[in-house]
């Protein structure tokens, strides 16, 4: 109590840089609070109850779990979520990492950076924009694919339209949109590993594939760790882009848990089974990501 | 304390400059009007138009806003609950806004007999919920009827002038105007069915084959699903629905949305709504169509709709006594006629039905002749837009092959069981 007294009337230097950083992260704080920690505390508390929008809501413990963990339709949407993340997220980071080793090599500054630009342009479109794109690119008559296909002499693809090929075509546009961001990353992380160690690894006889697979890989460690949490993150809460495109069709192959949520928070407004499902993702995330840094973070220094 | 005080003064400074912007009370009132119909701006344009008229009585003016269609349920239920920012008159489905939830003020009942009155029979309960009226419905013609390309009935040999009334002699026509290829794919199908999108749009889409089999998606009560979502007719229905694709390949998954593909001439027919001959004159007014009633089973589809569109007024709304008197000021005949006609939409009043511009209209017949079918099942249940994803789940499901008519149906209607008594 005394400490807080004493940031509003501070009898000391250091009294006085306290409120100073305090008053620095005030704005962020404020902002998290209110942009992700009460919804997030609303969202735990809804899933306990049952909210009628506009009227009363009613304590009814564990049963919205119940419900929403014994339906059908919810697993497979969380079974079309994790396998559009499992297309989409290794792909993602190994391709973004040799772009990435591909630009480091360039020489020329200006040819380094007019590429980054080229590769983290989509990452700049809004989403719902990259969809419609690439709405149009698989469109199965005038898309561009299929022209492609035609001039090929192959038969067209209903790329968008069929339960296999619906979830890869759907990886492709995640693909494309986050690959410069990634690339990005590991281009700065690339740029401050220090020329010593490559000379220190030529000099004792390692190969360039030596070179990379102990000096390079283990130094970007903690970035390649980041990305992959983010793209998880990403592909985990992925919505525009299947809302714009798929709407979760065909058949439901594209429904992703976001896409479930929204619906039955907002088109069948059960808001408290959308926040059981919210309660879900952040869990999952909360727990992939603790998993992930435990066992695959290492510790860095250069 | 001197940072105490200036914060203190600049507070006092951005309130004051707040105070100074906020309108006075010499502004016009305005009644804030909210709708999703986004392809109907000349509709929407009325209300304002008319709103000016309305001010010179009243003192209100009337702003239209228009909410996107995609995702409109989240910011109505958002303005709804939060009452600040909500509007005072808003567009949608009686059931939803007003059974679901208590948004919705109830009807004067001279304004509520009016109304009653003046629609046509099967129409008389869009804007009720459980028997008393909070809505005007907006749309007649929300049905679907058939349209068929008169150049491709043509040269397959059929006369667009004496289209197919049964189901069987709907489906004899379809493979003559169905065109496969060496590898026995439709490159032109006799109907372009809906499979993708929304699961409720998919429902909406084949409702009337369902009812021409005689089948209903819920008891007439509304009260339960099982053993009408899963009927043997609605078995039936379904099998039929999902044999045009796998069996006698007269439509086909790979085309796109029905409407693109009537509008490029790679289908026949397509059952859609009254609004969808503007659109097609609009974006492809080359291509020659006549419209038609549905084909009948054992029954005949009738005119139904599942989405009932209305406007209501917010129960919370500090101006609804103005808002009342603003639809008030709109229920007549002319009004009805003038606001359709500038969109090129049906009127919705009765005795608006036979004026020279209806009957100028390319669906008249069509309409007059579904009119006088009986009237299909309603399912304005509050829950509408969950149990027609559930049912459409199931429907969507069989035309890609997933599962056999039965079992999906009979899952289809556990789960819509469920829903219902939840």
């Amino acid at each position: 109590m005394r400490g807080v007294l004493r940031l509003f009337a501070p009898r000391s230097y250091m009294d006085r840089q306290r409120r100073a950083g305090l008053l620095f992260v005030l704005p962020a704080l404020v902002y998290f609070g209110l942009v992700f920690l009460v919804p997030l505390v609303e969202s735990v508390v809804g899933s306990f109850h049952r909210i009628v929008p506009g009227g009363e809501s009613r304590f009814v413990g564990l049963r919205l779990y119940q419900r929403v963990f014994t339906d059908s339709t919810f697993w497979q949407a969380v079974a079309n979520t994790v396998s559009l993340l499992l297309m989409s997220v290794p792909v993602t980071v190994a391709l973004a990492l040799a772009v990435a080793l591909g630009l480091h090599r360039l020489r020329s500054v200006m040819a380094r950076s007019a590429w980054a630009a080229m590769y983290f342009l989509p990452f700049s479109v809004s989403l719902v924009a990259a969809a419609l794109i690439w709405q149009w690119m698989y469109d199965p008559l005038y898309g561009f694919l299929n022209h492609l296909l035609g001039l090929a002499g192959l038969p067209p693809l209903p790329w968008l339209q069929s339960l296999e090929l619906v979830r890869p075509s759907l990886a492709i546009v995640n693909v494309w949109v986050r690959l410069g961001f990634d690339t990005v990353i590991f281009l700065a992380a690339l740029q401050a590993i220090p020329a010593d160690y490559y000379e220190a690894a030529s000099i004792d006889g390692a190969s360039a594939r030596q070179a990379l697979l102990r000096v390079t890989l283990p130094l970007l460690n903690p970035q390649i760790v980041m990305v992959t949490i983010l793209e998880l993150i990403f592909n985990f809460k992925v919505f525009d882009t299947v809302y714009a495109t798929t709407q979760g069709g065909p058949a439901g192959a594209s429904q992703t848990v976001i896409m479930l949520l929204y619906d039955t928070a907002f088109k069948f407004f059960r808001l408290g089974d959308a926040s059981v499902m919210a309660v879900f993702v952040f869990a999952s995330l909360l727990l992939v990501t603790l998993v992930q840094w435990r066992l695959f973070r290492r510790e860095v220094e250069y | 304390m001197d940072g105490v005080r200036k914060l203190a003064a600049t507070a006092g400074l951005v309130l004051a400059m707040v105070w100074a912007a906020a309108p006075t009370s010499a502004q016009p009132k305005k009644l804030i009007f909210w709708t999703h119909w986004e392809q109907n701006p000349e509709f929407n344009k009325y209300y304002e138009t008319r709103g000016r008229d309305f001010a010179q009585k009243s003192g209100y003016e009337v702003q239209v806003v228009t909410i996107p269609y995609q995702g409109y349920e989240a910011k109505y239920l958002a303005a709804l609950i939060g009452k600040s920012g909500a509007p005072d008159i808003f567009m949608g489905m009686t059931h939803h806004w007003c059974g679901q939830y208590d948004f919705c003020d109830r009807m004067p009942a001279d304004l509520a007999r009016t109304w009653d009155d003046h629609l046509p029979k099967y129409m008389v309960n869009v804007g009720k919920w459980k028997g008393v009226r909070y809505g005007t419905p907006i749309e007649h013609g929300n049905f679907q009827q058939m349209y068929l390309d008169v150049e491709l009935f043509r040269k397959a040999g059929l006369d667009a002038d004496k289209p197919p009334r049964t189901l069987d002699d709907w489906l004899a026509a379809m493979k003559k105007l169905t065109v496969l290829d060496a590898k026995g794919e439709p490159t032109q199908v006799g109907f372009a069915l809906r499979h993708k999108g929304h699961p409720v749009g998919i429902t909406d889409k084949f409702l009337p084959f369902a009812h021409a089999f005689g089948a209903r998606m819920l008891s007439p009560t509304l009260e339960t699903a099982t053993g009408f979502a899963n009927s043997p007719e609605m078995v039936a229905a379904l099998g039929f629905y999902a044999d045009l694709v796998h069996k006698h390949k007269v439509a086909s998954l790979a085309f796109p949305t029905p409407e693109d593909a009537f509008g490029q001439k790679r289908a026949a027919t397509i059952f859609r709504e009254s609004w969808y001959f503007g659109w097609l004159k609009k974006n492809a007014p080359d291509v020659a169509f006549k419209v038609v009633a549905l084909p009948c089973g054992k029954a005949c589809p009738g005119a139904g709709a599942l989405f009932p569109w209305t406007n209501m007024v917010y129960k919370s709304s500090a101006n609804k006594a103005a808002a009342w008197d603003f639809i008030r000021f709109l229920s007549n005949p002319k009004d009805d006629l003038d606001q359709h006609q500038a969109q090129g939409i049906l009127p919705v009043w009765t005795v608006n039905l036979d004026s020279p511009y209806v009957k100028a209209r390319p669906d008249y017949a069509s309409t007059q002749e579904m009119l006088r079918q009986p009237v299909p099942p309603e399912y304005y249940h509050p829950k509408s837009n969950e149990l027609a994803t559930a049912f459409g789940e199931a429907v969507v499901a069989a035309l890609y092959g997933r599962g056999q008519p039965r079992p999906l149906l009979d899952e289809a209607a556990a789960k819509m069981d469920r829903i219902l008594k939840d």
